[in-house]
């Protein structure tokens, strides 16, 4: 299994400190992703499907239960070791792309590469193959507010597969795009799964989105309705 | 994350806010500069007594005045006593100064030479201790020497008067005239030539005038062959009013010597030398004795004005705090956006420390240079204001302020450390930055 969540429960502290009031998230999650799934993670707002994908990316700690990520047990990492993780197995796209202002497409792009230490003659000949990949080369000295959503998005792809992460976590990708843009991004996701074996959670409220994913399953008032819901018979792991 | 990547993000960060790095720098350039002027005082205040006080004697050197002998003190040491001089750790040179015991009435192109008498010098031992020479060579064969800065001074020249330059005798031949008194009473002459290769140093003290002729032990033996008494001393033939006469040490008697002096490797070694040599009976002085109080005194001195300079550098470090906590806040965005995608914690503490270290750098360089302006302004104007003031000339030479290389390190360093310490807790937020919160802009 790529991603399994046991009996996952999350829960947050509110007001002030002494006075907290406990407000649970999620309840009793048991999830599995095998290795080249798309699973979509759907559900109204405030159901916790962020907060699902904020477990699986150690953003949060889960309250109890335990947390297994490419065959690692990560429910008690450190926040030094997690970064090392999320650096070595996932890849991120996020709804509002998440790139820096100050830094241009290609320093956006290169940063796994120069958090892991590559060199820059190796960085550079990554960089733009993957950006030539996205079909945003032509931009590469660009910074983020010169570039449309769908450029933006194309670049922050980019940055999310530049280490060949095994796992691409995906918190409403199309969430600011245009149909086009978007019709283009889930061919994308798909063309990914299917040549690089990728695994994709994507978090969504688009319909378009989850008839893209191999396996929907529906959160509601922090239970998970169906963990093997659409496509639960789904087998791709060798 | 490497290094140059460190260095480059932090050379990005910095141009985002020109004004304010620009102002932070300057508050940590004035605090180190005013570190180092203030210090560089001390430092050239000491130097000025110091030097006075060394004069030309060397700070390695100890001044061996005798040796206790019974009930009494020996002044004179022998070969043995040399020897054993020779063999204490950590002595580099033994040297010793002995009159050629008669006036050897030296001639230079047919002219009187106005010396005051020549000396015998060891020449090895004098090479390792350093025989300040201001001009020609130390000599290397038996007929060469030295003369003294003052030998060209003519007789009748006022103190403080400049003599005619000595250098200008160098390769040229003096003529010493040796005599030996016989047992009859008669008179033995005989002339040896000697070249001049060197003139020694002009005397630091303003009152010393040296017009010596250096010999070396090649050319004593000469001399003493000739004589057959040690030193060239002269025999004196019993008369009426000197009935019993007097027979000097002839060459075969116990040789002693004159104004030794034990040269160590090290100005740190002298006290470790002179405690040695004191226990086997010696008597001995070093300027470094004289000048251990003198430095004590200096060195409390100037840790008190590197301290009250390092609270000049503590001021400027609450702007340095200041602009990185300001950094920090700015970037929180960026930093939760690189933890988001796997920047270690510690990179993101060492992206800030190197950029509070930058500071620190960039206002000790430019503090440092402005401190070499301050104390080149400080010496040249300060004797004109204490002479337009108080009529007053300053010694020559004096200097007020003095920044030797190691108070330039010493400030540089604190100011590293005192701007590593300021970003230390600003670096330490930007690790704690939450990352979903700085991905939702809620920072």
């Amino acid at each position: 299994m790529m991603i399994e969540l046991i009996q996952v429960n999350h829960q947050f502290a509110i007001g002030k400190k002494g006075k907290e009031r406990v407000v649970p998230v999620l309840h009793h999650i048991d999830l599995h992703v095998k290795k080249g799934e798309i699973v979509a993670i759907v559900g109204r707002s405030g159901s916790g499907k962020s907060t699902l994908l904020n477990l699986i990316s150690g953003y949060i700690r889960p309250t109890s239960g335990t947390i297994r990520v490419a065959e690692q047990d990560v429910t008690g990492l450190s926040e030094g070791d997690w970064a090392n993780f999320r650096l070595a197995h996932l890849g991120f796209i996020f709804q509002s792309f998440q790139l820096i202002p100050s830094m241009t497409a290609f320093e956006n792009a290169e940063l796994p590469l120069v958090l892991k230490g590559i060199a820059l003659s190796e960085r550079k000949k990554r960089v733009m193959e993957l950006l030539e990949q996205m079909g945003v080369a032509e931009y590469a000295g660009h910074y983020p507010g010169e570039l449309s959503g769908g450029q933006q998005q194309r670049v922050s792809i980019a940055r999310s597969l530049m280490l060949n992460p095994p796992i691409v976590l995906a918190d409403e990708p199309t969430g600011s795009l245009d149909t086009d843009n978007e019709r283009q991004l889930l061919a994308l996701i798909r063309e990914l799964n299917r040549d690089l074996g990728i695994t994709f959670v994507l978090i969504t409220h688009d319909d378009q989105v989850a008839a893209t994913a191999h396996r929907t399953v529906t959160l509601k008032d922090g239970y998970l309705l169906n963990a093997y819901g659409k496509g639960a018979e789904y087998s791709y792991e060798a | 994350m490497k290094l140059k990547d460190q260095i480059r993000f932090v050379r990005q960060n910095m141009k985002k806010n020109k004004t304010r790095l620009f102002m932070t720098v300057l508050a940590t350039a004035m605090g180190c500069s005013f570190l180092i002027v203030l210090a560089s005082v001390g430092f050239g205040l000491q130097k000025s007594i110091v030097d006075k006080i060394v004069g030309d004697r060397l700070v390695t050197a100890i001044d061996i005045y005798g040796i206790e002998a019974h009930d009494s003190i020996e002044r004179q040491l022998g070969l043995s006593q040399i020897e054993y001089l020779r063999s204490v750790d950590h002595v580099k040179a033994v040297t010793y100064r002995n009159q050629v015991r008669q006036q050897l009435s030296p001639s230079l192109d047919g002219s009187a030479v106005n010396s005051q008498g020549a000396v015998n010098v060891d020449f090895a031992a004098e090479t390792k201790a350093g025989f300040a020479l201001s001009a020609g060579t130390l000599p290397k064969a038996d007929d060469e020497v030295v003369i003294g800065y003052h030998i060209r001074i003519p007789p009748g020249t006022k103190p403080n008067e400049e003599p005619p330059a000595a250098d200008e005798w160098l390769g040229k031949t003096i003529n010493l005239e040796v005599s030996q008194t016989q047992t009859d009473g008669s008179e033995r002459k005989t002339t040896i030539p000697v070249k001049i290769v060197g003139v020694a140093e002009k005397p630091s003290r303003e009152w010393r005038i040296d017009t010596n002729i250096y010999i070396g032990n090649g050319l004593i033996a000469k001399i003493e062959d000739f004589t057959q008494t040690q030193w060239g001393e002269q025999r004196i033939v019993p008369d009426k009013k000197n009935p019993e006469g007097y027979e000097p040490p002839g060459l075969q008697d116990p040789r002693f010597y004159n104004g030794v002096q034990v040269i160590a490797d090290g100005a740190n070694r002298v006290k470790g030398i002179g405690e040695v040599i004191r226990k086997q009976g010696y008597f001995i002085h070093s300027i470094a004795d004289e000048l251990e109080q003198v430095n004590l005194v200096f060195l409390i001195m100037k840790i008190g004005l590197v301290f009250v300079g390092t609270i000049a550098v503590l001021i400027a470090s609450i702007g340095i705090y200041n602009t990185m906590t300001m950094a920090v806040t700015e970037r929180a965005q960026d930093i939760g956006i690189m933890k988001a995608i796997g920047a270690h914690p510690s990179a993101i503490r060492r992206i800030f420390l190197l950029e509070s270290a930058m500071i620190g750098i960039l206002g000790a360089l430019i503090g440092t240079v402005v401190a070499y302006v301050v104390s080149f302004a400080v010496n040249a104007g300060l004797p004109l204001v204490v002479q337009g003031f108080m009529n007053e000339k300053v010694p020559e030479g004096f200097r007020f302020s003095w920044i030797p290389a190691y108070l330039a390190a010493l400030a540089a360093l604190i100011s590293l450390a005192v701007a590593l310490l300021s970003g230390s807790r600003p670096a330490r937020r930007a690790t704690r930055v939450d990352v979903l919160r700085a991905l939702r802009r809620d920072l």
